[in-house]
């Protein structure tokens, strides 16, 4: 691995090596693409909450989430796109989006399990490019993870809360078992040779595997106290948390961290603001 | 499941003392830091806190707007102020001496 405080920073992305260039958009689109998509997930949700408070905070966190989306949509066009074409344009089958979130968030236990896990999947990554050689990233990062500490936070809270309520902690636990193992996967493969390319260079702080038990050490605990931990698989393994389960890489494309399937065509259409694209701005 | 009323208090720099904002119900204080972020964020501050309502304890407990419900037991406990108080920087309103 480079040696990341002796080696100078990339300021842009010309400077970059060849074949970390496309690797390095492949991450940011799937990044970008996905807050996008989660943005609207919780947006879906901030009418019947179960409080108003929470209800206030799930359309704040939607609206951080497409603020986070369009400023990493924002870096890409440093690595030749055009940011607005790639946000307005696409059609569904070139969305990047995490698969978990093809379809909707339908419960309240499922707006949460998506928070603590596919938001929580999400952040990981975020925050293995605090440090990133490649300037522009670095320099976006911190303010993104800080408000994603208050999402932590409120996923947090809510799980814990949930499974104090007899009635919805079955629910709660089949929403986390849906969400857990897609986010696991969405991190990636150690030995795709782009995601190692991305590791070598100081893009990205660390290899999938190290990112996955970051993530589950943030939040095993919560698991554990919503008494969903064991079930899942999931567990400590000394000052570490363990995943027993397999991660299923059939069909995975390392580039759109996606194992076919796609998003619909109405989603697309929302994601994109089709209808109002006549009042877009420059 | 009753959620408890927490008080916040914010500043816009080090300066200044914390004022009263408002309050939010949560069930506990990590979602109440939370609520409080997201609903009194129309600001920049610099510092905003949460305090569970139940741990402020009046002076005068028929006025103060930071008592959910007055215990009758607790009268004898009341001390009546005159003229204004303030409340974190915030001026509030309090009843006459009787």
């Amino acid at each position: 691995m480079t040696d990341t405080l002796a080696a100078p920073a990339f300021e842009k992305a010309e400077q970059l090596p060849d074949d970390v260039r496309a690797p390095l958009r492949d991450l940011i689109l799937a990044l970008a693409d996905s807050k996008r998509v989660l943005g609207l997930r919780y947006s879906d949700r901030m009418l019947g909450s179960p409080t108003l408070e929470a209800g206030i905070a799930a359309s704040s966190m939607a609206q951080d989430e497409w603020g986070h989306a369009r400023l990493t949509y924002a870096l890409l066009s440093d690595l030749g796109d055009e940011p607005r074409a790639l946000e307005h344009e696409r059609p569904a089958a070139e969305f990047r989006s995490i698969a978990a979130l093809d379809a909707g968030l339908e419960s309240w236990p499922a707006m949460i399990a998506a928070a603590l896990l596919v938001d929580g999947a999400l952040a990981t990554q975020y925050a293995a490019l605090l440090n990133s050689r490649y300037t522009p990233v670095h320099n976006r990062v911190q303010k993104l993870l800080d408000e994603e500490k208050f999402h932590f936070q409120y996923a947090a809270g809510w799980a814990r809360r949930i499974a104090q309520v007899p009635e919805l902690r079955g629910e709660l636990a089949r929403a986390l078992e849906r969400f857990l193992a897609p986010a696991l996967a969405w991190l990636g493969r150690d030995d795709a040779p782009a995601t190692q390319r991305l590791v070598e260079e100081g893009i990205v702080a660390a290899a999938p595997s190290a990112l996955r038990a970051r993530f589950l050490a943030r939040v095993g605990p919560v698991l554990e106290d919503a008494g969903a931990a064991g079930s899942l698989g999931v567990s400590r393994d000394g000052d570490a948390w363990a995943y027993a389960g397999s991660i299923d890489w059939a069909g995975w494309n390392d580039a759109t961290r996606r194992a076919g399937g796609g998003l619909d065509e109405e989603t697309a259409a929302r994601a994109r603001g089709d209808k109002n694209r006549a009042l877009l701005m420059d | 499941m009753k959620e408890p009323v927490y008080e916040v208090f914010a500043r816009k720099s080090r300066e200044e003392p914390l004022r009263h904002i408002g309050f939010i119900n949560a069930s506990d204080g990590d979602l109440a830091r939370v609520y409080a972020w997201k609903t009194y964020d129309e600001q920049n501050w610099a510092e905003m806190c949460v305090v569970p309502r139940a741990a402020i304890i009046p002076l005068d407990p028929t006025e103060s707007q930071f008592v959910t419900a007055l215990p009758d037991e607790h009268e004898d406990e009341i001390v009546h102020s005159q003229g204004t108080g303030s409340y974190g920087g915030a001026d509030v309103a309090v009843k006459e001496a009787r």
